[in-house]
């Protein structure tokens, strides 16, 4: 039987992709954020899990708004990086795998989660900015991803209670599935952030603080909040944040956080969390 | 009105991305969208009024791509995520594009920012 053995939490903002492809992990203005996942990649190296399930969101990419699905799925042997207007990204494709990618499919379906899956479609920013600060990507990657894409995009937008449901499908479906594999469920986005309009810039480490504390110890209040309550008090795409209670519902009960690395350098609260069920 | 965006008339410089506004700006965003293929960006950097034109753009929206306007493709419609990929596009980068939302030169929005040589 597959496992969760554990749950991260992490920003995807797309310069962490760039600064790791210019070769920043040792500039002093980058090397906060860098040194913030080191734990988080040596925990993964130790622990070595088979497969990394992603609660992430495309940035009109893989898909385009004249259909743009609120929850869908992944099947590959692999997924390329997507070319988001400044080309190909020096990394290889991330590996997938297939009969668990099914399954899953397959177990959310059955459970009333009528997810869409998407096939042969390259894959942005939302997963491959904080992937290879996890894990090392040469010769390959170490193991395979589930990419399980949510609409934060385009309102309606799933509730940040339908995210929480979701990771506990999302649980059930790993559980029932025949092999014994271990797998690390990767909640991203967030935190503060709001890149668009007059009040792009904007940020609120308080209220940060207060959702990684919450986000332990008392998720069900952060599953009652509006979008708008998100909007207003993290900026206006730190709506996103919902995703990790996608991680989080995946990882019901109680949680210990092992690591937490905060680093506000510009615009986007960059933030890797680590967690372990209690 | 949506029941989960409700309460937010009065927060200034933020425009949700609804399907309202996907609906009505769809030629512009399909247009920025489009940026992230190669064949499109070699066509507009060829030929951008022919490029535009072709994607049915209006005239109100052809001259905002023109300035590179920022603030005003968001105001007609267009989607953070679409925009950036002509930012690349334009050479900017979401910093400099964040600036000239907010009305600022570089140098004085990134003197508000905590870390700014992280860029
Ligand atoms: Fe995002």
């Amino acid at each position: 039987m597959a496992k969760i053995i554990g749950g991260i939490g992490t920003s995807h903002v797309p310069t962490i992709g760039v600064a790791y492809d210019k070769g920043k992990q040792d500039d002093p203005a980058w090397a906060p954020l860098f040194k913030g996942y080191k734990p988080v990649a040596d925990w993964l190296a130790e622990k070595k899990p088979d497969a990394l399930v992603f609660f992430y969101n495309d940035h009109a990419t893989t898909f385009f708004f004249d259909l743009y699905p609120t929850f869908a799925l992944g099947i590959g042997e692999q997924f390329e990086i997507a070319d988001e207007g400044a080309g190909k990204r020096p990394l290889p494709p991330m590996r997938g795998n297939v009969d668990l990618s099914i399954h899953i499919a397959e177990s959310l379906v059955n459970d009333e989660f009528d997810i869409t899956t998407f096939q042969d479609r390259p894959i942005d920013h939302g997963c491959a900015s904080p992937l290879p600060l996890l894990w090392p990507h040469a010769p390959d990657w170490p193991g395979v991803i589930v990419p399980i894409a949510i609409n934060v995009l385009q309102f309606p937008i799933p509730t940040a209670k339908r995210c929480y449901k979701l990771g506990q499908a999302l649980r059930r479906a790993i559980e029932s599935y025949p092999e014994d594999l271990k797998v690390v469920v990767v909640g991203t986005g967030g935190l503060s952030h709001q890149v668009h309009g007059e009040r792009a810039g904007f940020n609120n480490e308080e209220w940060d603080m207060e959702f990684l504390d919450l986000f332990v110890k008392n998720p069900e209040e952060l599953t009652k909040l509006r979008h708008a309550d998100y909007i207003r008090r993290g900026g206006a795409e730190s709506v996103e944040q919902i995703m990790w209670l996608a991680m989080r519902g995946a990882l019901e009960g109680e949680i210990r956080e092992l690591h937490r690395n905060y680093y506000l350098a510009t615009t986007t609260a960059m933030t890797v969390t680590l967690y372990e069920p209690a | 009105m949506n029941p989960q965006l409700a309460g937010l008339d009065d927060l200034e410089g933020t425009y949700v991305f609804d399907l309202h506004t996907s609906n009505r700006a769809m030629k512009l965003n399909r247009f920025l969208w489009k940026m992230i293929g190669t064949e499109a960006r070699a066509h507009f950097s060829k030929d951008p009024e022919q490029a535009m034109t072709e994607a049915g753009l209006s005239d109100t929206e052809k001259d905002l791509v023109r300035r590179q306007d920022w603030i005003g493709l968001i105001r007609a419609g267009a989607s953070f995520f679409v925009l950036e990929k002509f930012a690349r596009v334009a050479q900017r980068t979401n910093l400099e594009v964040y600036a000239m939302m907010r009305g600022e030169t570089f140098d004085e929005f990134m003197a508000t920012r905590r870390v700014p040589e992280c860029r």
